[in-house]
């Protein structure tokens, strides 16, 4: 890319959101997570290990800072004076936020991982060489790197344990990236069977792994352009809007109560998981 | 004099390099993603020709799951014996002499697998068969054909495609003719204005059409006719 050619088509490279030219359709996958409904139970967290393959690395590598959780629960302590048990910590279940313009989309020097049309970031992992630029790049830091073959590793998976991997799904090897992908093979399964039968996806019919586990339904995932499906709803009572940085709520004069929210929205990374802020004071 | 020495060196090491090289080419060929892998040696010499072939037997027959899942399936040997125990003329032939000794035995036949694609594929059977055979009524054998080979003309089967990831991108790069006769969706949302417009007599938007097969955006080529490229993104084959 030349100078001129950037000076002349600048327009056409300054992209200010990338779903204006190429819109979803008929599906948007996007998430909402209630974390007043929340208790930090990490079900979802268990779950996303059982259905994603995940290795679990140990307490070694863990202290190492190479857990492989996709999705991990955030504990967040409040700064009163009250000691640990009553304290009462906050939680905030996080994963890959599935970004409209996806920070690790655009460094990715083999582009491993790219955006699918219907809204993912998906991530190619017989493409990926390992380069970690991604996982820098990544503001919500869900991106896992595969330090060792696990599937070779002791104790990752002892022999019997190898039968309840998931088999739809890529065993990933050492030096590849990976993440959360909104649980892509129940996603892909539920599209094919639909196509079959000539229509879409109804809401409800692909539930990702931890929404499926979730005690107390806080985290709610289905197709933002389907106008029935629950999270659609969601982000409408929340007036959360995908495509910009800046909510028109929040512009409003004195804010809005309303408790919708995306985390680290100004970097414009436009995340396709809302959160709805807590009400009520502590998770304990 | 020492860069004339040193040249020579260099020169000797090249041609020991290459002549070793071509040595070893000769030893072991290279394999590649179009090699067609090696002749895999089953249980039991299975006559492709003389069932769908002389028989006339449709691939499903036996690989039923093909039409309903992902993958095609090999029939349990319930399916050889339901057929086989009721033809008594082939009954002493060495191949069913076997197959009844597995039955006997109850025991599964450890058929190999031919068509190996790495764990990291994805080929969905059902998609394929559904829209090449059951929406576009294309004879079975051609459609199993295109990927599978000339089945009906082998005993065990080989892979005569390369299964590489180029090879299926050349289709699906390919500007495939779009038709209402195809088959369309029936759902509301898809049959919704496209920007194409209604294209085709019957009312139906023929862009949508190809949309709803994920298809890429539909055009109309110097003939007049509507074509679009197959569906290519990555994540529908590799997660």
């Amino acid at each position: 890319m030349s100078v001129s050619n950037l000076l002349e088509n600048w327009s056409e490279f300054r992209h200010k959101h990338p779903v204006e030219d190429v819109p979803h359709d008929p599906y948007k996958w996007a998430m909402s997570i209630d974390l007043d409904a929340c208790t930090g139970c990490n079900a979802c967290s268990v779950a996303c290990y059982a259905e994603n393959n995940l290795p679990v690395v140990g307490k070694e590598k863990y202290a190492h800072g190479q857990a492989m959780h996709w999705m991990r629960i955030e504990r967040y302590w409040p700064e009163d004076d009250r000691e640990f048990p009553d304290q009462g910590a906050q939680f905030l279940p996080m994963m890959c936020q599935q970004c409209e313009a996806a920070p690790c989309e655009t460094v990715c020097p083999v582009g491993a991982t790219n955006h699918t049309p219907d809204g993912l970031n998906s991530q190619v992992y017989n493409r990926c060489i390992g380069s970690r630029y991604c996982s820098a790049n990544c503001p919500f830091k869900v991106r896992y790197f595969n330090w060792y073959d696990y599937p070779t590793t002791e104790n990752v998976w002892p022999a019997e344990m190898t039968q309840q991997l998931n088999p739809d799904i890529t065993l990933r090897g050492k030096g590849v990236m990976e993440k959360c992908t909104f649980c892509i093979q129940r996603i892909r399964v539920g599209q094919r069977s639909v196509k079959n039968e000539g229509r879409v996806l109804r809401d409800g019919e692909v539930q990702t792994a931890c929404q499926q586990v979730c005690p107390t339904n806080a985290i709610t995932f289905g197709n933002l352009i389907d106008t029935e499906s629950k999270v659609h709803q969601q982000w409408k009572a929340q007036r959360v809007e995908l495509a910009v940085d800046e909510q028109t709520k929040d512009k409003e004069e004195g804010g809005s109560d309303l408790r919708g929210y995306r985390i680290l929205e100004e970097l414009r990374p436009y995340p396709s998981v809302m959160y709805m802020e807590r009400v009520r004071e502590s998770a304990i | 004099m020492h860069r004339f020495i040193r040249f020579s060196i260099l020169l000797m090491g090249l041609f020991v390099a290459s002549s070793s090289y071509s040595a070893e080419a000769q030893l072991a060929p290279l394999t590649t993603a179009d090699d067609l892998g090696p002749a895999i040696e089953q249980p039991i010499e299975f006559p492709h020709f003389r069932h769908a072939k002389d028989m006339q037997i449709n691939c499903m027959y036996c690989h039923t799951y093909a039409r309903r899942s992902s993958v095609a399936g090999i029939p349990p040997i319930q399916k050889c014996i339901g057929c086989h125990q009721s033809i008594e003329s082939v009954r002493e032939s060495p191949r069913i002499k076997k197959l009844f000794e597995y039955w006997e035995a109850n025991k599964a036949i450890p058929w190999k697998k031919v068509h190996d694609l790495p764990d990291f594929v994805r080929f969905n059977h059902e998609r394929h068969i559904k829209r090449f055979v059951f929406q576009q009524n294309r004879p079975v054998q051609e459609v199993c054909g295109a990927c599978h080979g000339d089945v009906k003309e082998m005993t065990v089967a080989r892979r005569q495609k390369p299964l590489s990831m180029g090879w299926c991108i050349s289709c699906h790069e390919k500007d495939h003719v779009v038709t209402a006769a195809d088959g369309m969706p029936v759902d509301d949302q898809a049959n919704k204005a496209s920007p194409m417009g209604p294209l085709s007599t019957t009312g139906v938007a023929v862009g949508d059409q190809a949309y709803w097969y994920s298809m890429k955006k539909p055009a109309v080529n110097a003939a007049g006719v509507v074509v679009a490229k197959g569906p290519n993104d990555c994540s529908s084959c590799h997660y």
